[in-house]
């Protein structure tokens, strides 16, 4: 029930956009209804909820590191922090402060929601630049004579409203979890790439990446980003529509003037792609000092590596979670582990990302949403957090995805499981009459509608693109 | 458009399920001819659901103890006589006491204090605050509260519980018994809770002392439901059961709805169910299926009262407050048959009663860990008959089975009028076709989480209010809210113009899964309640079709159809389901007393966090809403 708010949030969007204040008295509405939720915490007890806190986004965790830093001790010691030294010394100070008369942790919320209602803005930003680029694309290759000749919707809106509104943002946000701050990062780092701001882009995928790992996949759709431009329809297409309007005589001067700006951008840039490899070097040894100088005494950078990205690599804490993975290696025997390990790691590295990158490389962002979407599947510790960002990122692509299979199933089965993953939860800790194989089976559940998401999603993408193609073809018979 | 010819070529392939081209898998195929087929699939399946649920007395098996350490019965008792007439002398001073000390009923347990350390146990007095009714229905999923209890509370009504802790004097000092008595109703669950702090408990039983039994012989009665339908593991019963008819002597027995004895029908269906057993073991003389009408009558009584019991989520005894923290526990109420004053009875009775609770506690005693061998989830067809979950669970399946094959053929049919229609503006958007539909029914549910909400705020009104008051307020702002939601959202309403309205066979796709998905959700959460909620909202979301239509054609069948839809729906409110099972129990309520009443029953409800209440709220109430405007569908 809670989920069908992301969608029906979407569709409210795009009634009410057409009053020009329609995207921010909904995105005001959604920062009241986080706060409202903040402030009444008592009644919610998000923040010991597996879905929305893991070992390395929970908040807790930190205001502990937290009190041990302050007693002179370790961050990592016990086993109880895995995440940045950075956001600690951030956010740390926030744990301790509380306002008179409520409970603490409240002023780090409050930096979530803002953080929260940040990404929505950059999202409408890329949104915008995205539409804009899919308008001129079409326009190009002659299938769209007008923008009001097949309704096309404000992704850019759309994305951001989805943000706001998913009940799984909203959970992350007010359940004491730092994954709106990761969430922020990587759509820094997508926005500055859309926008050709390079140190923008190397400063988000270096925060990202040092804040959860799994974003460093990000660096494949980053560098298409900015080496090839925007998504756009494959370059086969573009090469059709120029041998047409070589036959046929130029149509008008406009579109004339826009495929020689589309050829012009064929070739690869490679100098922007080296100018964001120094960038990424810039932020990363940046970001490294600055871990270093606050680590100083208690293990340097060593311990750093072995207490985040080990901990994320090697899977070491087996408390539940939404992932697939916590029950396989509490089950594993000893012997084999290591091998599981392995192959589960290079899993996500080489099925997954490589074959991706050749299919959809004409197309950076969506590509960022498939590696985003697959890796929130596949991580070790995923929480409802990563699927709020891909969901959004998969919202900006709802022109092209308009003829999407089943999903109207999917919905429904996530929907479901997502409602069921708490009752899995309360018939195993609580009652007893569950155990951990039924919240398991949940898990495996999710993961697989997920997985029929993503799968239908790139499914759609592609018939959007060979569409595309026939009907160039069409017109260049014509 | 090349797009739009897509469109349509991919609808076609869909919906020709025998190209030659691409053949689907086997099981696709199935999927298509079933939602193809899904009226009459939709009937038969529903039927074989109801029969499987009429059926589940035959189905029971008899109970095993699961367990084989658990040994009852095997250790030789210690209980003597001089015991019992120590026991009897302490019957005796109570009551002399209450004679002597009128109106002082908190001394009692200094009494059973005092005695209880003569008999060498720790003895502790724990005060407690009788807790007021307090309204939390979505702590449900968040387990026990803790830090209710510190909460304003006047200090001037305490009471008093005494708790006794005999230790194993030569063991390694782990197993204990805990004798506790309370003497006031809101102990039980702060004794639960304190128990919870002192360790772990392998078995509580509650003993309750009835009047007089009905019977010839003693009647014990075991009470085993728990709040949300929870029950304590099988073997527990059974170890009761199996002490208490064979070692004691007693006549146990479990609630069962007395009204259901004494009906026709059903008797008329126990007979056909013996006559079939009958013909088959003719057949095969393995077939052994059949049981006797009357047994069966006994059986379904009993189921009944089971289901019932689960259903609402309320504990049937003191018990329950024990089955929150995991510790199993039954209330046992003893009836003896003996008049009060016979001395040499109410020796032997008391015998027999405390030998049966030796020997419970000796069994459990000799398990190492918790009960985990036998059922949790099982419904009881008689104090020795079970039916697990794996069997009761194929009822409920078969009767929500349609759900998904009718949405997906009405989401089909749907998206193809919705395609033909020159009304949609976004005709290119074909996955999207529902979402207008999913908007009207999202907002019916949010109107139903509100609704479910709003008790609380009615709580928290200032000023006495009775419970009639209360329920008129909580009817007057739900009714409101409902139809601001109709003026404000033009899609939702039954009364908007043709021209706003969706598709309503989308609509009814959405409703049916929405349906689906709660019933789903609720049968894992309480399975009994998603039964009974399946055979009201099951047959309410298959029939629902809009009325208008129906008469205009003027045909027997389609005005039969409306007709059934009508009758269903009046039966399927909640507060009209309420009465009508009232009146069945033959406890005759109309007008506002109904309203008193009914606020009174959700009150307990909610007393217990019973995930009922959720389920009426947020799942039952939508979906008989959105048939509602499904029926009123301007088509």
């Amino acid at each position: 029930m809670k989920e069908e708010k992301k969608d029906v949030g979407g569709d409210m969007a795009e009634k009410e956009l057409q009053t020009p204040y329609g995207f921010w008295i909904w995105a005001t509405a959604s920062a009241i209804l986080r706060l409202f939720f903040i402030f009444f915490p008592e009644y919610f007890k998000l923040s010991s909820r597996p879905e929305v806190s893991t070992p390395l986004t929970s908040l807790r965790r930190l205001a502990e590191a937290y009190w041990l830093k302050q007693s002179s001790m370790s961050p990592y010691a016990g086993s109880m922090y895995h995440g940045s030294p950075l956001l600690l010394s951030i956010l740390g100070p926030l744990t301790s402060q509380r306002i008179k008369g409520h409970s603490s942790h409240q002023l780090c919320s409050l930096v979530f929601v803002i953080a929260d209602i940040l990404s929505a803005v950059l999202l409408r930003a890329i949104g915008q630049k995205l539409l804009k680029t899919y308008i001129m694309n079409l326009k190009q290759l002659g299938v769209l004579r007008s923008s009001q000749d097949r309704g096309i919707l404000p992704c850019g809106d759309i994305a951001a409203l989805v943000y706001l509104w998913n009940p799984f943002t909203i959970l992350s946000c007010v359940g004491l979890s730092t994954s709106p701050i990761e969430n922020f990062a990587v759509i820094v780092s997508l926005y500055g790439a859309v926008t050709r701001k390079i140190p923008l882009a190397a400063f988000g995928f270096i925060m990202a990446t040092h804040l959860s790992l799994y974003p460093a996949s990000l660096v494949v759709p980053l560098i298409f980003l900015l080496g090839s431009g925007l998504d756009a329809p494959p370059i086969k297409n573009f090469l059709q529509t120029r041998d047409r309007g070589v036959e046929n005589g130029s149509t008008s001067d406009v579109s004339k003037q826009d495929k020689l700006t589309r050829t012009t951008q064929l070739p690869f840039l490679w100098r922007t792609v080296l100018h964001f490899v120094f960038w990424v070097l810039v932020w990363s040894i940046y970001v490294l000092v600055l871990c270093s100088l606050s680590l100083k005494q208690y293990g340097g950078l060593e311990e750093m590596f072995k207490r985040t990205y080990r901990f994320i690599l090697s899977i070491e804490d087996l408390s539940p979670t939404i992932g697939v993975f916590w029950y396989l290696f509490a089950e594993v025997f000893d012997f084999a582990r290591s091998y599981v390990l392995i192959v589960f790691n290079l899993y996500i590295l080489l099925t997954s990302l490589p074959p991706l990158a050749f299919r959809l490389k004409h197309r950076p962002c969506f590509l960022a949403f498939v590696y985003l979407a697959i890796s929130s599947i596949l991580k070790s510790y995923p929480s409802v957090g990563d699927a709020a960002l891909y969901l959004s990122l998969w919202a900006l692509f709802v022109n092209e995805l308009s003829d999407i299979d089943h999903l109207f199933f999917i919905l429904c089965g996530s929907i479901g499981f997502s409602l069921l993953s708490p009752v899995m939860h309360n018939i195993w800790i609580w009652r007893g009459t569950g155990n951990a194989n039924f919240y398991y089976a949940n898990a495996m559940g999710y993961a697989c509608f997920q997985f029929m998401f993503v799968g239908e999603s790139v499914n759609a993408m592609l018939d959007h693109d060979q569409a595309l193609n026939k009907a160039t073809a069409k017109m260049t018979k014509n | 458009m090349a797009g739009e010819k897509r469109n349509r070529e991919e609808e076609e392939v869909k919906t020709d399920d025998g190209s030659p081209k691409i053949k689907p898998r086997p099981i696709v195929r199935l999927g298509i001819f079933l939602i193809a087929h899904s009226p009459v699939f939709s009937v038969v399946f529903s039927a074989a659901g109801i029969l499987a649920l009429l059926l589940l007395p035959l189905l029971a098996k008899n109970t095993y103890i699961s367990e084989n350490a658990l040994m009852p019965g095997s250790a030789r008792s210690m209980l003597s006589n001089r015991d019992v007439s120590a026991g009897s002398k302490l019957v005796k001073d109570i009551k002399n006491f209450r004679l002597s000390h009128e109106g002082q009923g908190v001394e009692v347990q200094k009494l059973i204090g005092e005695y209880m350390s003569e008999m060498g146990a720790e003895v502790y007095y724990q005060k407690f605050h009788p807790e007021g009714n307090q309204f939390h229905p979505l702590h449900f999923f968040s387990g026990p509260d803790s830090y209710t209890l510190l909460d304003n509370v006047s200090c001037a009504s305490y009471g008093v519980n005494v708790a006794g802790i005999i230790r194993a004097p030569r063991g390694d000092g782990k197993e204990s018994i805990v004798l506790a008595s309370d003497l006031l109703k809101c102990g039980e669950l702060n004794t639960a809770d304190n128990f919870r702090r002192a360790g772990t408990v392998a078995a509580a039983l509650v003993l309750k002392v009835d009047g007089r039994s009905e019977r010839f012989e003693d009647t014990l009665s075991i009470y085993a439901e728990a709040s949300n339908g929870q029950m304590p593991n099988l073997d527990l019963i059974n170890v009761v059961n199996y002490l208490a008819v064979h070692r004691q002597g007693f006549y146990v027995r479990v609630e069962k709805v007395v009204s259901l004895l004494s009906s026709s029908w059903l008797k008329i269906i126990g007979e056909i169910f013996e006559a079939v057993g009958k013909l088959a073991h003719t057949l095969n003389p393995d077939w052994n299926f059949g049981i006797p009408a009357a047994d069966y009558l006994e059986g379904s009584a009993t189921l009944a009262s089971s289901l019932y019991s689960q259903a609402l989520g309320i504990p049937t005894g003191p018990h329950g407050a024990f089955r929150d923290y995991q510790v199993d526990a039954i209330t046992l109420k003893v009836s003896p048959r003996f008049p009060p004053d016979s001395k040499t009875r109410q020796h032997d009775f008391f015998l027999r009663g405390a030998r049966l609770l030796e020997g419970t506690i000796r069994s459990v005693n000799n398990l190492l860990e918790k009960f985990h061998q036998s059922f949790f989830l099982y419904l009881l067809t008689s104090p020795s008959k079970f039916i697990s979950v794996g069997v009761y669970m194929i009822a409920f399946a078969l009767l929500v089975a349609p759900l998904p094959m009718v949405a997906a053929s009405l989401y089909i049919d749907g998206c193809k009028a919705l395609t033909n229609s020159t009304l949609n503006p976004a005709g290119n958007f074909k996955s999207w076709k529902w979402l207008d539909a999913a908007k009207q029914v999202f907002a019916l549910h949010l109107l139903g989480f509100i609704v479910t909400l709003l008790p609380y705020f009615i709580c928290q009104i200032p000023g006495q209010h009775s419970p009639r008051n209360r329920s008129i307020m909580w009817g007057t702002t739900s009714s409101s809210l409902l139809f601001i939601t109709f003026a404000t959202i033009p899609g939702c309403s039954p009364f908007s113009s043709r021209l706003h309205g969706t598709n309503w066979a989308v609509v009814k796709s959405v409703t049916i899964s929405a349906a689906f998905i709660g019933l789903c959700l609720m049968s894992i959460i309480n399975f009994a309640t998603a039964e009974i909620g399946a055979l009201l909202l099951v047959p309410t979301c298959l029939m629902a079709q809009p009325i208008k239509p129906a008469l205009r054609s003027r045909k027997i069948k389609s005005l039969l159809g409306a007709f059934c839809s009508m009758v269903l729906l009046t039966i399927g409110f909640p507060v009209m389901f309420f009465a009508i099972s009232k009146e069945l129990l033959g406890e005759g309520l109309v007008g506002l007393s109904l309203g008193g009443e009914f606020w009174t029953w959700l009150e307990s409800l909610w007393a217990w966090k019973s995930a009922t209440y959720l389920y009426i709220g947020m799942v039952h109430l939508p979906c008989w809403l959105l048939c509602l405007c499904i029926l009123f569908h301007p088509s």
